[in-house]
């Protein structure tokens, strides 16, 4: 252990006893884009104002988020060295009810809990579960969510003190950087941003350049609608992703990471922009990290507001400041990526392993998950069911698990007609298909992609045709322009299912939309284009008497107004 | 060279460069592969996907197929390529399927195209507005061609939408209308890649892409410089010149810009009645690569005035009267045989050929015995001539595109963007790959945008800067350690007086801090090359030669002679002055820049001539116009195309040519000084004629003609050779300009190797000493040429005379765009104008004399021009300018793109004022100060 990283650990050390064991209360209130949307705000004003009138004092921390989204807002409350309470969708009635019981007398109320940990050695209180025996929390192998809901993202030394920088220590003073890019080769760790590829080979191209400035890019556009992994990970636990960038800078031998995270993402940015200012006044980053000779520089960058500038090259374009258009390859990136100089871009939660992958070893993170994806899928639950949330689940469990076990199933009296995975441009998956495992080879081998790891679940009210018109007029909104396939077939083809959804089908529409699908998919210069037929392919898949019912019964309108105009979605942010 | 790279291409094998793409290949074996978005002179964009097609890659595993477009995929060894097969075929289709769906293209699918006449009914009932004949790019369209290659179906299941857009026709020159647009950015790229510019930008997403400026502002605030590349890349007919919109061309004709001396190669469109309608820049111009500027694209029609004088005339009773050649020659034989020589003057055309110019000096001082000849915009001859007493040769010693490999770029008191203008680009380049550009110049200029150190330096000081930077360049050991061929004597003199130089002093004597001029001597003397460009836009007379030799002594003391990349280049005025000075067109020197007073240098030509030459150095036009003013001067012949009659540069010409008491002119139309003529004489002009001219990196290039002669109009070198045989002179019976060019290339050492045989297959640089010699793109990079001589530089004294009425010295910039400012557009006669408030900058010393604070509002008066006029502004009083004395004001050049497109004149270009020191006066304005500091 180096010198400075050792003082920075000792303090780490008393700052966590001050908080977990020391004089006051410590209150961990769930924050997050679900606990935001919950109401976390409201209720952590209610906490201060009922604590400040029962005249006690306790620390109330706006900490990340845990990924149980149906139980927010959570409070999550230890008495100094006590046991950890955690209360689920509280409101601000609940939440001075809380403080009265549990602050004011001392005495947690067991029915008003939800789950607790346990105090180290204690058998807890009597009736409330674990919160680990949680069905939603059971399954889970939290590794890039390790400290996720526990920790305040915004405090350096909470990371510490939960073993945070000690992977970065271990390299900078035992393993060469080539030793570090065996250990991510041997892990087995994929690129989680959806095209898969081994993390480990993709960082050998960059560390096989000799340019003196190379940079590593982190991508956190993540402009899917149903996905909030990435900005899950970034919002509450921001130092494990900076971790794994500087560990990625080492191994590689670059000089330079950009965190790129879209406008609007105010959470992620701020946690972004304070973890790496701390960063650098821990030594941390910057010249000669914890006193070794690697010197590494990281910035946050943010882009306008565009779905494709989360595509690889055009992220780079818009860090260069021009319109987010994707470039053409090669060169590839790793030849003339940013500012024509050598790159390498990762997604949130690829970086995000690599801290637990060089700490406790590839082998380890191997033995997790399946031979052919290892490790976790951290996936987003949304739509119609029991219990949406953000889970960090071993691969290879299948869909209808994680949908039943996991997150309980659908609401009473409804059944689960039709996923929509891996973003718009991933296309839906039906019924026929949920047995698959989950796992980039066989989710590929259906024609669905597990990509950013959004799953949004439709039950039987969903009119697939009008889905897919949703997810077409999403990506026909989003592209960027540039190539023509891309720019026209989008445009045509939602007219194409606005017409179906209508009642104004032409014949041939269907065989129109698959010659429009073609140009694309073989013609269109990005991944934007070349998959924007995948919804309307699987949609065909799994749901072509939907279609036909439609275009031959005339069973329309549907996603319609009244007066017969079509709804159009509305953007993913206003 | 690297070896080429083999491959197979539609069953063909084709070696191909290392680096290009199959398209790129394509192209060079002649193999067609439709495409629309890229373009040859720029870097491939991958967005139209037309151009895809089958690559076959060998690899362990066998042979890899795979669809990709051409033109972003590099060529490989062995790799097969297949242009045709079926399902590509299809795939093109299938996108330009969908293309077609946004563009107007009833005719583009239809089998009949070829055989409908604009007249006739069409069975298909195709939109009228919808038809390839409503397009102004009709029968040259690119896209139609593409189109056609993959033979669509004229039916198609695809919803066809018109975008319905506005079309722009309310900017200066071209029209904007995009609905016809495919969104290639073949606009976008050249404005930002080729011309540096970004005047252009993709606007707006998905479906709705489309091309325009930021904000949707008109051109004039966008930073346009319209300089016509977009018009010239355009596919379609969205973007199109709007003279002549609707004409077609007949024949296109591969001639030479007449307007500056750069030299652009152009094609020049001529249609069925015999008017040039379009200028293009010629993608293979060695000069211009494919470039021309405001000027050249949309100011060089002038030729077509229906005003144009088609017979000779002669003064009868105060009355110009036709008359022929016969007796025109005769009244100028006898009226101006009857003055002595040193009364006599001749004015050759800025737009003349090296043959006019030729036959011009030849006349002057055969028939007329005098050496008051020269080329009209040849007005600071100090700028080349000066080289010559220096270096050896009175040029530009490098290629103007070497500056694009420059890694520092030193610009003096020019503004190439308006003088020179493709000039500025490769130095806009040098900068954008990395090059540090020094700008000394009181004014902002366009290139002071791009420039790593301005030094602003107080007005007649600039000499003394380029001084202090030697001096630095001395002390910090920048010098170059390896002299070879740039050992240039005089060294040791030069290094004493440099302590004259000492940074502390010129830093007062200019008000540019120290540092500043230190940081930018490193910035100049730390890389090679280096290149120097300069002009005397604000330097006077006195501090011309001065500027010249200190600008070398830089140049030498560094090793940037001799190497590409490096070298020297003065900015002077006309097309062809350089070609004028080459030929002996001055007053001080002969053909060959033999010197007048060299007895054996007049002897060389007098020999050749049968003939003494005058031995008088002679009156150049700086000086000529003032003599024709003062008297001294009585006789002149005048050729007039491209003299503006009143002008910064020359003066009140008008004035002057109206107190000759025998004047002879040659003039397309009947201009202010041809109306004053005696006899005048009906020219030729530049699309009329064949002949040479010489640019400004000595690039000599023929000159064809496209338009056909109507009247009796005659080219100079023909005008002139008739005077001369009317004076009963003899050596001016020349049969044709070639005939000329022999004559002078005989004369004229550094063109010996050039006939025009040689020259119809491409332009060469002088010295070019034998028929089988390639030309010279780089001076002195040899050791047995002239050697080079240091001198000093002396500083003169500043002629500081206080004038009582206009107090102040303005320096005048403009630039194409500060978006810092807000600016107004108003209509004028429906079309776009610019204003804003203006901001003059005070010396905050000389604002409180004037009793004026910051925020007023204040008027600016020059002192009355040549033309009579004044400058005028009102302004926002900014207590910012650096020296007192000195006031500043910095416009938009939109107000100069719209001053050309309203001017009544049929030839503005040349009226395009400069932007020379004037002196004035400042008032606080009548009006209460403004808030909208």
């Amino acid at each position: 252990m180096t010198a400075p990283f050792e003082q920075l650990k000792t303090r780490a050390q008393q700052r966590w006893n001050e908080l977990t064991a020391g004089a006051l209360p410590w209150i961990r209130v769930g924050g997050g884009v679900s606990g935001e949307a919950a109401g976390a705000h409201e209720v952590t004003l209610a906490l201060n104002k009922a604590i400040e009138k029962a005249n006690r004092r306790a620390n109330v921390t706006r900490v990340g988020m845990l990924g149980l989204c149906y139980a927010e807002p959570l409070v999550d409350v230890q008495l100094p060295g006590g046991d950890r309470i955690f209360y689920a969708n509280v409101t601000p009635e609940k939440a001075a009810e809380i403080v009265q019981t549990h602050i004011a007398h001392g005495v947690p109320e067991a029915s008003l809990a939800f789950a607790q940990v346990p105090a180290p050695g204690g058998s807890g209180l009597a009736g409330v579960p674990d919160l680990n025996d949680l069905p939603t929390m059971k399954r889970q192998v939290r590794i890039a969510t390790r400290n996720s809901g526990h920790i305040d993202p915004r405090d350096l030394l909470q990371y510490v003190a939960n073993g945070g920088y000690a992977a970065l220590d271990k390299a900078l003073t035992g393993m060469t950087p080539a030793q570090v890019l065996d250990e991510v080769k041997n892990s087995g760790l994929r690129g989680r941003g959806g095209a898969a590829f081994p993390t480990g080979t993709k960082w050998s191209f960059l560390a096989g350049n000799k340019s003196p400035v190379k940079y590593i890019l982190c991508n956190c556009e993540e402009g899917d609608p149903g996905a909030f992994n990435d900005k899950g990970v970034l919002e509450s636990d921001p130092h494990t992703l900076l971790e794994g960038l500087i560990l990625a800078g080492y191994a590689t031998t670059s000089s330079n990471g950009v965190i790129f995270i879209r406008q609007g993402h105010e959470e992620p940015i701020e946690a972004a922009r304070k973890a790496v200012q701390d960063a650098y006044d821990a030594g941390l980053l910057g010249k000669n990290i914890l006193g070794s000779n690697f010197s590494y520089d990281v910035e946050v960058a943010l882009t306008g507001d565009s779905y494709v500038a989360g595509e690889e090259t055009a992220l780079m374009e818009a860090i260069e400041g021009k319109r987010s258009m994707p470039r053409y390859r090669p060169p590839f990136p790793a030849q003339a990526g940013l500012w024509q100089k050598p790159s390498n871009i990762n997604n949130v939660k690829t970086l995000s392993y690599v801290p637990q992958i060089i700490a406790n070893g590839g082998a380890w993170f191997k033995g997790v998950g399946t031979p052919g994806s290892a490790g976790t899928a951290i996936l987003c639950i949304t739509g119609e069911i029991q219990r949406p949330g953000m889970y960090e689940l071993p691969m290879g469990m299948t869909i209808r698990e994680v949908l039943n076990q996991i997150a309980g199933g659908p609401p009473a009296g409804k059944r689960i007609k039709v996923l929509q995975t891996g973003g718009p441009l991933g296309g839906v998956l039906g019924e026929s298909d949920f047995d698959v495992q989950i796992d980039f080879d066989a989710m590929s081998k259906t024609g669905a992609i597990l990509g950013s790891g959004g799953i949004i679940v439709g039950s039987d009210d969903v009119n697939v045709v009008d889905l897919t018109r949703n997810l077409v007029a999403f990506n026909q909104f989003e592209s960027c322009g540039k190539c023509f396939p891309c720019r026209l077939g989008t445009t045509h083809m939602v007219e194409v299912l606005d017409r179906i959804c209508q009642n104004k089908a032409r014949a041939g529409d269907r065989e129109l939309m698959e010659r429009i699908g073609q140009s694309m998919k073989v013609g269109s210069l990005c991944g934007h284009g070349q998959l924007g037929y995948n919804p309307i392919l699987s949609a065909f898949k799994y749901f072509a008497a939907e279609f036909d019912e439609l275009v031959k019964d005339h069973k329309g309108p549907v996603g319609a107004f009244a007066d017969g105009t079509m709804i159009v979605p509305t953007r993913t942010r206003p | 060279m690297p070896d080429p790279i083999t491959f197979t291409i539609d069953g063909q094998e084709v070696a191909a460069k290392p680096g290009q793409t199959v398209l790129q290949a394509a192209i060079d074996a002649g193999v067609y592969i439709p495409y629309l978005c890229y373009f040859p002179t720029m870097k491939p964009y991958g967005a139209c996907r037309v151009c895809v097609v089958e690559v076959e890659t060998p690899s362990p595993q066998g042979p890899r197929k795979a669809t990709l477009a051409s033109c972003t995929a590099p060529v490989s060894k062995d790799m097969v390529v297949n242009t045709q097969p079926k399902h590509i075929a299809e795939l093109r289709k299938g996108i330009l399927d969908l293309l077609m769906t946004e563009h107007p293209h009833g005719c583009l699918t239809c089998h009949r195209i070829e055989l409908c006449g604009s007249q006739d009914i069409c069975l298909r009932h195709v939109r009228v507005n919808d038809r390839c004949v409503a397009c102004p790019k009709n029968e040259r369209c690119e896209l139609k061609d593409t189109v056609r290659s993959a033979q669509l179906e004229m039916e198609t299941p695809l919803q066809y939408h018109n975008r319905n857009l506005p079309i722009h026709v309310d900017d200066p020159f071209y029209d904007r209308d995009y609905n016809l647009c495919i969104v290639c950015a073949r606009c976008v790229r050249v404005c930002e890649e080729v011309r540096v510019d970004s005047a252009l930008s993709l606007i707006s997403r998905s479906g709705r892409t489309i091309v325009g400026t930021s904000h949707g502002s008109s051109l004039l605030e966008s930073g346009c410089e319209f300089c016509g590349a977009c018009i010239d890349v355009c596919p379609t007919g969205a973007l199109v010149e709007r003279d002549y919109k609707w004409d077609k061309a007949v024949k296109s004709v591969n001639t030479v810009c007449p307007n500056c001396p750069v030299g652009c190669q152009v094609f020049m469109d001529v249609n069925k009645r015999n008017k040039v309608i379009r200028v293009r820049g010629d993608f293979a111009g060695a000069a211009n690569m494919g470039m021309a500027c405001f000027k050249g694209k949309f100011a060089t029609d002038y030729p077509n005035h229906p005003g144009r004088v088609r017979y000779p005339m002669v003064r009868v009773e105060g009355q110009l009267q036709r008359t022929t050649w016969e007796q025109a020659l005769e009244r100028i034989t006898v009226g101006l045989l009857k003055y002595k020589p040193a009364q006599v003057g001749v004015i050759s055309s800025p737009r003349g050929t090296n043959e006019d110019h030729y036959v011009a000096q030849k006349l002057a001082r055969v028939a007329l015995k005098t050496n008051n000849v020269d080329s009209a915009l040849n007005v600071v001859p100090e700028l080349t001539e000066s080289l010559q007493n220096v270096l050896g040769h009175p040029a530009a010693t490098n290629s103007i595109w070497e500056l694009e490999k420059s890694k520092a770029i030193l610009v003096v008191s020019g503004n190439p963007t308006e003088e020179q203008n493709v000039l500025a680009v490769p130095i806009k380049k040098a900068t954008r790959a990395g090059a540090s550009l020094i700008v000394i110049d009181p004014r902002e200029t366009e290139l002071t945008r791009y420039a790593a150190h301005w030094l602003r330096p107080r007005p007649g000081t600039e000499v003394a800067l380029l001084g202090a930077i030697l001096r630095v360049v001395f002390e910090e050991s920048l010098e170059d350690k390896n002299p070879g061929v740039n050992n240039a004597g005089g060294i040791g003199d030069l290094k004493q007086k440099l302590w004259d130089f000492d940074l502390v002093r010129i830093s007062s004597v200019t008000g540019v801090p120290a540092d500043a001029i230190r940081a930018a001597a490193r910035a100049y003397g730390a890389v090679r090359p280096a290149a120097i460009v300069y002009g005397a836009d604000t330097i006077g007379r006195a501090d011309r030669a001065n500027l010249v030799q200190a600008a070398a002594n830089l140049a030498m003391a560094t090793g940037n002679l001799g190497v590409r990349g490096g070298g020297l280049f003065p900015l002077y005025h006309g097309a062809n002055t350089q070609g004028a000075l080459d030929v002996g067109c001055t007053p001080s020197l002969l053909p060959g820049h033999r010197r007048i007073d060299r007895a054996e240098d007049r002897k060389r030509i007098a020999e050749s001539w049968g003939v003494e030459v005058p031995s008088e150095t002679g009156l150049g036009t700086n000086v000529m116009f003032e003599a024709m003013a003062g008297g001294q001067i009585k006789a002149a012949i005048v050729m007039a195309d491209g003299i503006p009659p009143k002008s910064d540069l020359l003066g009140d010409v008008q004035a002057a040519v109206g107190n000759l008491e025998f004047l002879v002119v040659s003039d397309y139309v009947m201009s202010e000084i041809a109306s004053q003529a005696d006899v005048l004489l009906p020219a030729a002009t530049y699309t009329e004629i064949s002949g040479t001219y010489t640019n400004l990196e000595r690039r000599v290039q023929l000159l064809r003609p496209g338009m056909a002669l109507t009247g009796e109009e005659r080219p100079g070198w023909q005008a002139l050779a008739a005077i001369g045989q009317a004076t009963g002179s003899a050596g001016f019976e020349f049969e044709s300009s070639s005939s000329v060019l022999a004559e002078l290339t005989g004369l004229v050492d550094v063109y010996k190797g050039i006939t025009p045989e040689r020259l119809a297959d491409r332009s060469l640089q002088w010295p070019v000493w034998a028929s089988d010699h390639a030309g010279t793109p780089v001076l002195y990079n040899e050791a047995n040429e002239s050697k080079p001589q240091f001198r000093a530089v002396t500083m003169t004294a500043m002629d500081a005379q206080p004038d009582r009425e206009f107090p102040l010295l303005l320096a005048h910039g403009r630039v194409l765009q500060d978006p810092t400012r807000d600016v107004r557009i108003t209509k004028a006669d429906e079309l776009n104008q610019l204003s804003r408030d203006e901001i003059v900058e005070l010396h905050p010393e000389d604002a409180r004399a004037l009793g004026i604070a910051a925020g007023d509002l204040v008027d600016v008066r020059s002192r009355p021009r040549a033309d009579g006029g004044s400058d005028l502004f009102t302004g926002i009083a900014r207590l910012t300018s650096p020296h007192r004395g000195m006031i500043a004001i910095t416009t938009l050049f939109a107000s100069v793109a719209s001053d050309v497109e309203h001017s009544q004149h049929p030839d503005p270009a040349p009226r395009v004022r400069g932007l020379p020191l004037r002196q004035v006066v400042v008032t606080k304005a009548p009006v209460a100060a403004t808030a909208a500091d």
